[in-house]
């Protein structure tokens, strides 16, 4: 009696072999690139955080987007897959947005002698995590699949729709760059456009690499979820709401 | 309509039934004046101007986000939210009822704030009260609008007091910076700089067709 | 005495699921005006699920509902339908009079002070008008709580569990009230865990179980007992259904 839910079969696995695959051969390609890479006569060894760090911006706010992209199609839709979708997501970009907050100091130390300064983009990186912790934080805290979905999926458009403004906001307010302007102007340094290149393909595969992961354990749960309901159910139990 | 007006009044008697908000809103709020005046006096630098409107709304804020936060407590009593739910219109209008209300009320505090703050840092408000009023007016709407939505969520959750302001504070910047530094700018000359407030005005615009069109989501079950 | 023409309510298929949990599978039923139907069943049996979703609270999964001359649609559904819960929907602070006032606001109407004003002495609280309902019993404030959903004068009542919390002279009253409002041409429909006087108000009953629906198959006038073994025999036919 139990008919094949497409809402919780699991994605197909030949995505994870293709995905996990290009992830390999991306980041060989990456490692070799960066070893190669040449060295930059004022910054030394560090600069070349510049392979990992704003890489990794891509794929914060990627997550982010396709997570309030994920909760408006929810709303929409009502099906729990975007739901789980959008869940993934934030907890792949959180990942990516925790490591730019970790080596952006790392590098700012060894090159302005600070560990923090309050320029544009690291606040604005700064802003996008806590607006990740806060949708993670509002998915724990409420109950009811649900219900959690659905104010989750408000705040994630609502995420989104403010995060420029939060741009406009801080630059207005004079947020002093000190952030190496060229790297986002393009005018890189010979031999450095490859390695930058690589490492910007292998993060984006990273994503979606650990992004079809986290929706097969997502798919994986509400399957479990489902059977222990009907299973419950046959037992004679009286079934307890999930609200 | 009618139930925006519906909602509107009974928030408002209510409050003036019990003004339990207003009142924990407007202490608390000269207290967070007090303390910040107390934990570093100003020194007699113009520099300081910033420094003190961010500190005015920062005072702002606070209260703002404490008087959110109850503003479904009451709701959920007799889960009066639900007889709310029931009336045959747009839930939309419910959002503008409960929005209003607590920008009348924060405005009421956003006064009294003001004046304590004045005293308290010696600047006189006085020649640019119109602007100022027009800036803490667009503060205050910008603030209400994102809190009533976040309020109806938190309200439902466990750790409502805290997770409110976590879910307000991240998105606040556009229209705190854009208070800030309007509110900076008429306290240094008196002018209200075109920048800060086409920031808050894109930003209210923005928070409120957001909040007006979630609420339905919020709200429905 | 029920009228003819169009049924009070009419679903067809209708269902609600809440995540992996089906709250209540797809229902079909018609209840002409005026009747009287009693919902029974065991507890997270569905019930309050069906009343949320005929008084326009909750959205169908599935399905459609059509009350009273409203479409398939939920803000015209509200307007049919009153709705007297275990929760009064009052705020302590207004005075009961303010309580309509606001009731018939949100309705709409223009006339609502003087429907406030008949209304009251009608539910026996003629001289506690100007009280703050947070200072009423719980007999005054369920008193209240019905004269407000009679503001806008729905065609279709919903009762959930009205009798909770009643001393026994309390119940009497409500239910003498009750027949007076079904004689006045209103359709009822009543959950409650009280066989007996759901039997003694209605005319046809509908049992659920684990979100399972059937008909009573028992007259109105049977007794207490022979009603109580085919409730029970009903519930665990539905139980058995769900394996």
């Amino acid at each position: 009696m139990t008919a094949r839910n497409p809402a919780t079969a699991p994605a197909h696995p030949g995505w994870h072999r293709a995905t996990g695959l290009a992830l390999a051969a991306c980041t060989l390609v990456w490692a070799v690139l960066v070893w190669n890479a040449p060295l930059d006569s004022v910054q030394g060894v560090v600069q070349k955080i510049l392979y990992v760090h704003p890489p990794c911006a891509f794929a914060a706010y990627l997550g982010f987007f396709v997570t309030a992209a994920a909760g408006a199609l929810y709303l929409w839709q009502g099906d729990p897959r975007w739901d789980r979708l959008a869940l993934s997501s934030a907890e792949v970009g959180v990942l990516f947005c925790t490591l730019m907050l970790l080596t952006g100091p790392i590098w700012a130390k060894a090159t302005w002698g600070r560990w923090w300064s309050w320029d544009l983009r690291l606040t604005l990186t700064l802003l996008l995590y806590l607006i990740y912790i806060a949708y993670l934080l509002l998915r724990s805290f409420t109950e009811g699949s649900e219900r959690t979905a659905r104010f989750a999926s408000v705040y994630g458009i609502a995420g989104a729709a403010i995060i420029p403004l939060n741009y406009f906001a801080i630059d207005m307010a004079g947020g002093r760059s000190i952030h190496p302007e060229n790297l986002q102007r393009g005018s890189l340094g010979a031999g450095m456009a490859a390695p930058f290149a690589m490492a910007a393909v292998t993060v984006i595969v990273a994503y979606f690499a650990l992004l079809f992961r986290r929706m097969e354990v997502a798919d994986l749960r509400e399957a479990l979820a489902r059977r222990e309901a009907e299973a419950a159910d046959a037992r004679g139990e009286a079934t307890s709401w999930d609200t | 309509m009618r139930v925006f007006a519906a909602v509107l009044w009974k928030d408002l008697l209510t409050e003036w039934r019990s003004r339990d908000r207003v009142v924990a809103m407007a202490v608390f709020a000269v207290l967070v004046v007090v303390t910040l005046y107390l934990a570093a006096p100003p020194g007699p630098v113009a520099a300081a101007r910033t420094h003190l409107s961010g500190l005015l709304w920062v005072t702002i804020v606070f209260a703002a986000v404490l008087g959110l936060g109850r503003a479904f407590a009451l709701e959920l009593e007799n889960e009066a939210l639900s007889g709310l739910a029931l009336a045959p219109a747009d839930r939309g209008w419910i959002f503008l009822g409960k929005a209003t209300a607590s920008f009348l009320l924060l405005g009421v505090v956003q006064v009294l704030a003001s004046a304590v703050f004045a005293l308290a840092f010696d600047v006189d408000l006085r020649p640019i009260a119109l602007p100022y009023g027009l800036v803490a007016a667009l503060g205050g709407l910008g603030l209400c609008s994102i809190g009533t939505l976040f309020s109806a969520m938190a309200v439902r959750t466990s750790y409502r007091e805290v997770l409110l302001p976590i879910l307000m504070l991240p998105l606040m910047v556009p229209v705190l910076l854009g208070a800030v530094h309007a509110t900076a700018a008429l306290l240094e000359d008196g002018n209200l700089p075109a920048g800060p407030l086409r920031l808050l005005v894109v930003s209210d615009v923005v928070y409120l067709i957001v909040s007006f069109l979630g609420f339905e989501s919020v709200l429905d079950e | 005495m029920s009228e003819a023409g169009s049924p009070a309510i009419v679903a067809r298929g209708l269902c609600r699921r809440f995540g992996a949990l089906t709250a209540l599978r797809p229902l079909d039923i018609e209840v002409p005006r005026g009747a009287a139907l009693a919902v029974l069943g065991p507890n997270g049996a569905g019930k309050s699920t069906l009343l949320r979703l005929l008084a326009g609270l909750l959205r169908p999964s599935g399905g459609e509902l059509y009350v009273g001359s409203a479409g398939n649609d939920r803000v015209a559904r509200r307007r049919e339908v009153g709705l007297i819960g275990h929760a009064t929907f009052l705020y302590p602070t207004l005075t009961a009079r303010e309580n309509l006032l606001l009731a018939g606001r949100l309705y709409g109407l223009r006339d609502g002070g003087v429907r406030a004003d008949r209304l009251l002495p009608e539910l026996g609280l003629a001289g506690a008008g100007a009280r703050r309902a947070g200072t009423f019993s719980r007999g005054m404030a369920q008193r209240l709580s019905i004269a407000r959903a009679l503001m806008h004068d729905p065609s279709l009542l919903l009762l959930d569990e009205p009798f909770t919390g009643l001393d026994p002279r309390g119940a009497e009253l409500l239910g003498r009230r009750l027949l007076g409002l079904r004689e006045a041409g209103r359709t009822l429909l009543l959950v409650s865990h009280d066989l007996s006087r759901a039997a003694a108000l209605a005319d046809r009953a509908l049992v659920l179980a684990r979100g399972h629906a059937c008909a009573l198959a028992a007259a109105a006038t049977a007794s207490p007992e022979a009603l109580s073994e085919a409730y029970r025999s009903a519930v665990s036919r539905l139980e058995g259904a769900s394996a």
